[in-house]
């Protein structure tokens, strides 16, 4: 028995040995000495075949051109639950993609790296549209990510609901009343909510932001060198009273009010939403994952009462705070080649949306321009070659796009913010007896230590 | 055990009797050859398990209470920042009605979600036939993953597609708005809740009526006592350390409710249902203020600490242990 036992732990032994020294090998960076390796996250699962080739062949291409990197992709998605834990331990990805609402402030703390040098190395780092990087530059002019693809806040609409009722889908609403009118329309045509508006975790004080910028306001404001909140104010509250209107008086919203954007998109999805507010690239999601209609999705701009101005959504490739030099190189190098080359560089442009339109991925939907028109053009071009999405449908969107005005999240504290507007979206949609005004107040209240916090 | 006559189990405490001898004969004052190698021996055996459990649950503890105190981007060395996060927490205007909130989803748990397992455990003991079907219907909630069961309950509550206002629409009752309204969000997460732990209290409750004598219920039916008198009587006296434990166990169990209103309503509608734990995770993971969410976790450690201590002195006369 006690010789048995010493074989077991002489071969647990030499296993554990023979184990290092494999993965010893495999984790060392492969090739010449100086090569630098960087981890990048966003792989897609095993469960999307096709996308996932695509990805690790993009990864062989990018270390073909480049051999002194060496990159290792990871599963990896961003989620704000995990991202502490993961920093903490030291196994944030080199390169990771994160929603437009989150590098600010992780910037702020020091959570990712400043990549304006490397940025500024980049092809065409000047035709950037200084629309589009915005939202990833601080107050002082540094860079702190760079943005892969970013959508203006639009209104998504059902095609088939609005000719079922008598509306005519290539003539969408273009101001709030007529939002409001269709929204009744279809309500009374079809029993089907007509608008929908999300009022949690956070995306119900999102919207109603980009619906206060359509009017006009500003929901954070500088006074005597501070940040502070300034949700009640007028156009607030022209925004938060068409939502009581629209829920109360013409009970065109449906009875659900408790939901989040993700919740509302499978109910679009399903038929059983006419108009909500979104970003085109929900397409994407509307086809691949809830199985919705292609024909049935359309797209305008974000409505407007005034003032022609909506939100930025989307995704930003961000670089951990821990890389050295030669890795934050390396990572903006990964970063321009798989995200930003397509969209200046015509010939990648239509093999890469060929290559996805061959495996049925959603190619041609419209994205906000990274560069000026003369870089970008010939690129989109390229791309809708291969297009497979009804891009006509999108067309009443970029036609109203090109009048808006881009306004970027509130500067501090966005997130408390939007928590304390959650409240104030739900008393209104909730409680017929809600004062639009008292509620916007009383959010204000509660955002404001945030605000204070963020700015000591 | 009227006022005034003292029991005769509180005779024993005042005079307490002499310690049994615990040392084996032997000479006086000389250990047993080879206590010292089984001492070592159990070390080395508890070893593993203390060095596990201070790692992952007292070394996070004493984690928490120094970040209570720092401010960290968990990158740079963190700074120390004194009384700050608790300045700043205890100044949050949603802290009151998180705690408000908390404090009524524990009454309500309490109220509905105490009694309810203690009721189903005396009647299944009471059930000739069919007792281990009853078990597995009961605890079957329990095998169900939190948040799948969460989720199914948010369907159950849909106010257009719900199972409940679709069925309740068939008497002609409803449609009812559940989660949809303040006055009405918070007692559908309790019925969520007990629902879910159900279960497990009542295999509790199914034990320890095991335990009590059969003698005395023959004795009380002889003596023509109701069902009722024997529950009160018999079964309730003998369950009172259980139930006891029970008691406490829900109290700080319920306190620390999370799932529920992080799936089903996010803390809405109008912060109706933000309960402390919402907000610890909010500060923490939504935020990325680390330093507020540990201030408000030790906060809610030491009331629980001195809830249960008030509690534990208060019921120290009923506790049979």
């Amino acid at each position: 028995m006690r010789r048995r036992l010493r074989g077991l732990l002489v071969g647990f032994l030499s296993a554990t040995l023979a184990t290092t020294a494999v993965t010893g090998c495999s984790s060392a960076p492969g090739g010449a000495p100086g090569d630098v390796t960087i981890t990048v996250a966003g792989l897609p699962p095993a469960t999307q075949p096709n996308v996932r080739r695509q990805f690790l062949e993009q990864v062989a291409a990018f270390e073909e051109a480049n051999p002194g990197i060496d990159v290792q992709p990871t599963e990896t998605e961003w989620e704000a639950r995990t991202f502490a834990a993961r920093l903490a331990g030291g196994r944030l990805e080199t390169v990771l993609r994160v929603p437009l609402t989150e590098p600010a402030r992780m910037f702020a703390r020091g959570q990712i790296a400043d990549i304006t040098a490397e940025a500024a190395a980049l092809p065409h780092a000047d035709a950037f549209d200084r629309r589009a990087l915005a939202p990833v530059t601080d107050p002082s002019g540094r860079l702190f990510g760079l943005p892969v693809s970013e959508y203006a806040l639009g209104l998504v609409y059902n095609r088939e609901l609005f000719a079922r009722a008598g509306l005519d889908p290539e003539r969408p609403p273009a101001t709030w009343e007529e939002v409001r009118r269709a929204a009744a329309a279809v309500w009374e045509a079809t029993g089907v909510a007509g608008f929908a508006m999300p009022t949690t975790n956070n995306t119900g004080g999102w919207v109603l932001t980009a619906m206060t910028y359509t009017h006009g306001g500003r929901m954070e404001q500088e006074v005597d060198g501070a940040t502070v909140a300034t949700f009640d104010t007028e156009p607030a509250r022209a925004a938060l009273d068409l939502l009581r209107a629209m829920r109360w008086e013409d009970a065109s919203m449906g009875t659900q009010h408790l939901r989040n954007a993700a919740d509302i998109g499978k109910d679009f999805a399903a038929g059983r939403v006419a108009m909500m507010v979104a970003t085109p690239s929900f397409y994407v999601e509307h086809v691949t994952q809830y199985g919705g209609d292609p024909a049935a999705y359309g797209m305008a701009a974000l409505p407007s009462a005034g003032t022609p101005a909506t939100l930025l959504g989307g995704d930003v490739a961000v670089v951990s705070p821990t890389a050295t030099a030669e890795e934050r190189a390396a990572a903006v190098a990964w970063i321009d080649f798989y995200y930003l080359k397509r969209k200046y560089d015509p010939a990648f442009a239509e093999t890469v949306a060929a290559s996805l339109a061959a495996d049925d991925v959603p190619v041609g939907f419209p994205t906000v321009p990274l560069y000026g028109p003369e870089v970008t053009e010939p690129a989109r071009q390229a791309e809708l070659r291969h297009a497979n999405v009804p891009v006509e449908n999108f067309r009443p969107f970029e036609t109203g796009l090109a009048e808006q005005e881009f306004v970027t999240e509130p500067p501090v504290a966005a997130q408390e913010a939007y928590a304390a507007l959650d409240a104030a979206v739900q008393a209104v949609l909730t409680r017929q007896d809600a004062d639009p005004a008292a509620e916007l107040r009383r959010a204000q209240e509660k955002a404001a230590p945030a605000l204070a916090r963020d700015q000591r | 055990m009227s006022g005034g006559t003292r029991s005769p189990a509180a005779t024993p405490r005042r005079h307490p009797r002499p310690r049994p001898h615990v040392r084996p004969p032997g000479r006086p004052g000389r250990r047993r050859p080879g206590a010292a190698r089984r001492a070592l021996a159990a070390l080395a055996f508890l070893l593993p398990t203390l060095l596990v459990f201070g790692y992952f649950a007292w070394w996070p503890i004493l984690r928490s209470v120094t970040l209570s105190f720092q401010h960290t981007n968990l990158i740079d060395p963190p700074s120390w920042v004194g009384w700050a996060n608790f300045g700043y927490v205890l100044t949050d205007p949603l802290l009151a009605t998180t705690v408000r909130n908390t404090v009524w989803f524990v009454l309500l748990a309490l109220v509905l979600g105490f009694p309810l397992p203690l009721f189903l455990a005396v009647v299944m003991s009471e059930l000739r036939r069919f007792g281990a079907l009853f078990r597995v219907l009961v605890y079957l909630p329990v095998v169900v993953p939190p948040v799948v069961a969460v989720l199914l309950w948010r369907w159950f509550y849909d106010p257009d597609y719900g199972l409940f206002n679709q069925a309740l629409g068939l008497v002609g009752l409803g449609p009812y708005p559940w989660l949809q309204s303040t006055a009405t969000a918070m007692p559908s997460l309790v019925l969520q809740a007990t629902w879910a732990a159900a279960g497990s209290s009542v295999l509790i409750y199914l034990a320890a009526l095991v335990s009590v004598p059969t003698e005395l219920y023959e004795a009380a039916e002889i003596d023509g006592a109701s069902i009722r008198r024997r529950l009160w009587h018999v079964t309730l006296p003998h369950l009172r350390g259980v139930l006891l434990v029970m008691l406490l166990l829900q109290i700080i169990g319920t306190f620390r409710v999370f799932t529920e209103p992080f799936v089903l309503t996010d803390g809405g509608p109008e912060d109706s249902t933000t309960t402390i734990l919402l907000l610890i995770y909010r500060y923490a993971f939504v935020y990325g203020d680390y330093g507020a969410a540990a201030a408000l976790g030790v906060l809610l450690a030491i009331a629980l600490a001195a809830l249960s201590a008030v509690y534990l002195r208060a019921t120290r006369r009923w506790n049979p242990s």
